[in-house]
């Protein structure tokens, strides 16, 4: 009995030892506070013009789309807090803004679906809506660029592909500014 | 009776009558035809004070004190468009109005949260049967200019049949249109 318990000790000693390492080099491979990437710079502006999505002939997106992704843009965007004024497009107010930031979208793809096509069949008639969304300063200068995608993938109306596009560049602002 | 002597032979009444008939006939329509140039020439559409409601209207977004997405009646009247669901009310002057489109779409007969419930508790499928029926409605979008020249643009949903006249009727009441061709409908949506 006591042979066995002898025997059993080295191997034992083993595999604590080894848990012991394994522990000891996981902790060591998180990243530290040091580690961390820096987070980007973040804009600043105290108001922001939302200008409507240009125009253009080789994508044709209906009015409603547009008006809807506008729409629902404003409120988004309202709703973050991070603006004290948000202006509309062509809003003369927004002319005596010092530290204004002007929001624009440029459309770059469009994607009609089908609500009954997708309730139907789950896998076909997705709707999305795509922009390139630029934020400037009043120069013109792009202080940040990114493409944001809306879509309805499963259940519910066209037009809330509208409503998560504009919830995802809330979420854009979010982070920005 | 001599021959060549002329008698003054008595009108019948029938024919008096009928004289005087087409005389005021001829009276009254001279007299519409004037009041109808007269309103022709001055050009000008007069507010209406006549007031007409479409009920069943989903208003989707774009007026500032209604929810989105939710449904009551469009009524014009005077020169300005309101939607009224509850308490809640927005309206538009129609003067500002710079642009109205109109298009079709289809809407399942069971849709919304309990709709997709309901489909998706059916067994072996069935719930997709159901989302084959669907209704077509029309969707009007309405673009204006509040007094500080802002876009601003709402989007109603209308039982079909309504939106032409209701457009019809904006633009009686100053609502400014521009000429432009419709997308074409999704190729899936036409029946």
């Amino acid at each position: 009995m006591k042979r066995g318990i002898r025997a059993a000790f080295p191997i034992f000693s083993m595999v604590v030892s080894g848990a012991a390492l394994l522990l000891a080099g996981s902790v060591m491979a998180q990243p530290g506070p040091q580690d961390k990437p820096a987070p980007a710079q973040k804009l600043t502006g105290k108001s922001i013009q939302v200008e409507r999505a240009q125009a253009s002939e080789d994508l044709v997106i209906p009015e409603d789309f547009r008006v809807a992704t506008y729409e629902n843009l404003i409120r988004q965007i309202e709703k973050t807090g991070k603006f004290e004024h948000v202006y509309r497009s062509g809003d003369k107010r927004a002319a005596g803004q010092s530290d204004l930031v002007i929001l624009k979208l440029v459309p770059s793809a469009y994607t009609a679906g089908s609500q009954k096509q997708r309730e139907v069949t789950t896998i076909k008639g997705a709707t999305s809506i795509k922009f390139t969304v630029q934020f400037t300063d009043r120069s013109g200068k792009v202080l940040l660029e990114k493409e944001v995608e809306g879509k309805v993938r499963f259940f519910g109306e066209n037009l809330n592909a509208t409503s998560d596009f504009a919830k995802k560049v809330g979420k854009v602002v979010n982070e920005s500014f | 009776m001599n021959s060549g002597e002329w008698q003054s032979i008595p009108e019948p009444t029938n024919h008096r009558t009928r004289r005087t008939f087409r005389k005021s006939g001829m009276a009254i329509f001279a007299v519409a035809f004037g009041l109808s140039a007269a309103s022709v020439c001055s050009g000008q559409t007069k507010p209406t004070d006549a007031t007409s409601s479409v009920p069943d209207v989903k208003c989707v977004i774009g007026l500032k004190d209604v929810k989105p997405n939710q449904t009551g009646t469009i009524t014009v009247s005077g020169t300005r468009v309101g939607f009224v669901t509850g308490k809640q009310k927005g309206d538009i002057d129609a003067h500002q109005i710079t642009d109205i489109f109109l298009g079709n779409e289809s809407r399942q007969d069971i849709s919304g949260l309990g709709g997709t419930a309901v489909k998706a508790a059916i067994p072996y499928g069935g719930g997709r049967i159901l989302s084959l029926f669907s209704h077509k409605v029309e969707v009007m979008t309405v673009t204006w200019e509040d007094d500080n020249g802002a876009f601003h643009g709402a989007i109603f949903v209308l039982p079909e049949g309504h939106a032409t006249a209701l457009k019809a009727q904006l633009v009686g009441i100053g609502a400014h249109v521009n000429a432009h061709v419709e997308p074409p409908a999704p190729k899936e949506e036409k029946q």
